[in-house]
């Protein structure tokens, strides 16, 4: 991990758009008041007539956004990410998913490290929830800017709706730019051992890292996965450190409902039963506040993740000793 | 706009409707009132106004039509299914398992289907996305949408009608099936909504309103709105619910509800012909 170093997701989405729309004319974005939050004026100034910005009115962007894609555009929407999965929820799930059309979807402000200060109207911390139930979409959660251009580039190469979650735009850098990001691929990233296994995405994967690091220190040695591609799930690569670790944590900053932790869980329930973890919101509201200190007052902490991961290790050991009882 | 074209659409509007009814009948299930309200503007836009290749559905350059009041799809079916979209022969099995024919419109199962629809209010906004891509991908068509009168009251409507202004989006051309009746009632009882070609006005639409069951009427606006230059075109078309069925026209309860073997025997004398 790079220390100390911020860059911004939005800054690094619309960079790589700019990018993309120079190489595809396809390519056009469609904002709901957002230009400016997407960091988008750059694409504003050298593609005006490609940028379609509808006012505050997502719905209709959505549906606009359709009808772009249904005449063979690639158009990408983006505002705060609740304003899309949630008050467009149905026009994504019906105009997009259901026809299956060319549409990416980028939600700002992912859950508490991306709203913080907001409060709970900008927090959004249900949408990777709302967008998984949906058939037909993708769903990509980077951790960092760097990583957050290269999955920008990798979206616009699928076919069919995708939703890249970003956040505030002060995010720590975590990987050096070298690093790839490979779509669909859970990537395992550190391997201190396989006295328990970490999976998580997103910027608190800096978290579990630390965590990792202070675990090894006190000789409980890890796996930590990046799942940052919750949809489609990397089933294999998941099953296969479960297989290895016999115990499990999800860390992931959402609402335990619906996200990654049940996406572990669905894995672990229907081919390796082991203990799981979830940290993460604890199905409430949070509040305003300054964002490391807000993951830490809601149990994100980087002791929360560590506690965890003892937590995991206590519960397979004790169905491990219920078992040789027997 | 000869005479014998007004007879070819009037023949063929009557084709429709039977098919609709006769449709409605043996799916069991669906809503012959608003079907049958928007029969003719269907009928004028295939038969006469759109361009298509019933061999190349997906062709870029084909006037799209979407049908925002969805549930009034066996009309459109059974147009497409005349035109040689696809054989008239599965129109029978409308919202049975593995029909091409869904309850509501399915772009990706039947040819000629211009997008999904069924969810009310969002035809004007997917319209909007498809007239404002024409610019860029210098294809050029027509964007027509049929949408009821009951789904303006869904917000998106005038999300959307602010928009199509706004961008100038002349090629897009919207009817309102203006029967007057929603699901639950009358429009103005039910939902007070009153006065849609003010609202549109307002908006900056270019707005007209006509008889919805006279062609030379519909065929005439369309030219007018094809003139517009600037701004989007709406048509308000007072239709009657039930339009051509003795026993359906203005009866609400037609909205949804299935004819009868002896209802539709009715139905089929009254439309008349036996094709």
């Amino acid at each position: 991990m790079i220390q100390d170093m911020i860059a911004s997701t939005r800054q690094a989405f619309s960079d790589e758009l700019v990018e993309l729309a120079s190489e595809d004319s396809r390519i056009v974005l469609v904002c709901a008041d957002s230009v400016i939050a997407l960091r988008a004026t750059a694409f504003a100034d050298k593609y005006p007539d490609r940028l379609f910005d509808v006012g505050i009115a997502e719905q209709n962007a959505v549906a606009f956004s359709a009808g772009l894609a249904a005449s063979g555009l690639k158009p990408f929407f983006g505002t705060y990410a609740g304003f899309i999965t949630m008050r467009a929820c149905e026009q994504i799930r019906t105009f997009v998913a259901y026809p299956h059309l060319n549409v990416k979807f980028v939600g700002l402000n992912g859950g508490i490290y991306g709203g913080e200060r907001e409060g709970v109207t900008h927090q959004f911390f249900e949408d990777l929830g709302i967008m998984r139930s949906v058939p037909g979409i993708e769903i990509v959660v980077p951790a960092d800017a760097g990583q957050v251009r290269k999955a920008t580039r990798a979206i616009a190469q699928r076919e069919g709706p995708v939703y890249l979650r970003i956040g505030s735009g002060r995010e720590s850098v975590i990987f050096d730019e070298s690093m790839d990001f490979e779509f669909g691929k859970a990537r395992v990233l550190e391997q201190h051992g396989a006295d328990a296994s970490i999976f998580t995405n997103g910027p608190i994967l800096k978290r579990v890292l630390q965590a990792a690091q202070q675990l090894s220190k006190e000789g409980i040695k890890t796996t930590v996965v990046e799942v940052h591609t919750l949809k489609p799930l990397d089933v294999e690569t998941i099953s296969d450190v479960l297989r290895r670790t016999g115990t499990a944590v999800a860390v992931e900053d959402h609402n335990i409902i619906g996200g990654l932790g049940s996406a572990i869980a669905e894995v672990i329930a229907e081919t390796m039963p082991v203990p799981l973890v979830r940290i993460g919101l604890q199905d409430i509201y949070p509040i305003s506040g300054e964002a490391e200190s807000l993951l830490d007052y809601f149990g994100m902490g980087v002791k929360d993740i560590a506690g965890a991961v003892k937590k995991a290790i206590m519960k397979r050991d004790k169905l491990n000793w219920e078992k040789a009882k027997k | 706009m000869t005479k014998k074209n007004i007879e070819h659409l009037t023949e063929m509007s009557r084709l429709l409707r039977r098919d609709v009814v006769t449709m409605v009948h043996h799916a069991g299930d669906g809503h012959p009132g608003p079907a049958l309200s928007v029969a003719d503007i269907v009928t004028a836009l295939y038969f006469d106004i759109m361009k298509f290749d019933p061999s190349r559905p997906d062709w870029p350059g084909r006037d799209r039509l979407i049908l925002s009041k969805g549930h009034s799809c066996p009309t459109v079916y059974a147009a497409l299914a005349r035109l040689g979209f696809f054989s008239e022969e599965i129109l029978p099995s409308l919202r049975s398992l593995g029909s091409i024919l869904q309850g509501h419109p399915d772009m990706n199962k039947t040819p000629g289907i211009d997008m999904t629809t069924g969810s009310l209010g969002h035809g004007i906004a997917v319209g909007a996305g498809m007239a404002a891509a024409s610019y860029l991908t210098g294809e050029k068509y027509w964007v027509y949408v049929i949408t009821g009168d009951g789904e303006l009251n869904e917000g998106i409507v005038w999300e959307a009608a602010q928009t199509a202004a706004h961008r100038h989006l002349s090629s897009l051309v919207v009817f309102v099936d203006h029967n007057g009746f929603q699901s639950d009632g009358p429009l103005a009882e039910v939902s007070g909504l009153v006065a849609i070609p003010e609202k549109f006005k307002v908006f900056g639409w270019h707005v007209q309103e006509i008889d919805g069951h006279n062609f030379t009427e519909i065929l005439q606006a369309t030219k007018r709105a094809q003139s517009e230059r600037d701004r989007p075109s709406i048509i308000v078309a007072h239709t009657i619910k039930g339009k051509g069925v003795s026993f359906m026209e203005g009866d609400n309860s037609w909205h949804k509800r299935v004819p009868t073997a002896d209802e539709l025997k009715t139905a089929l004398e009254e439309l008349g012909g036996s094709q």
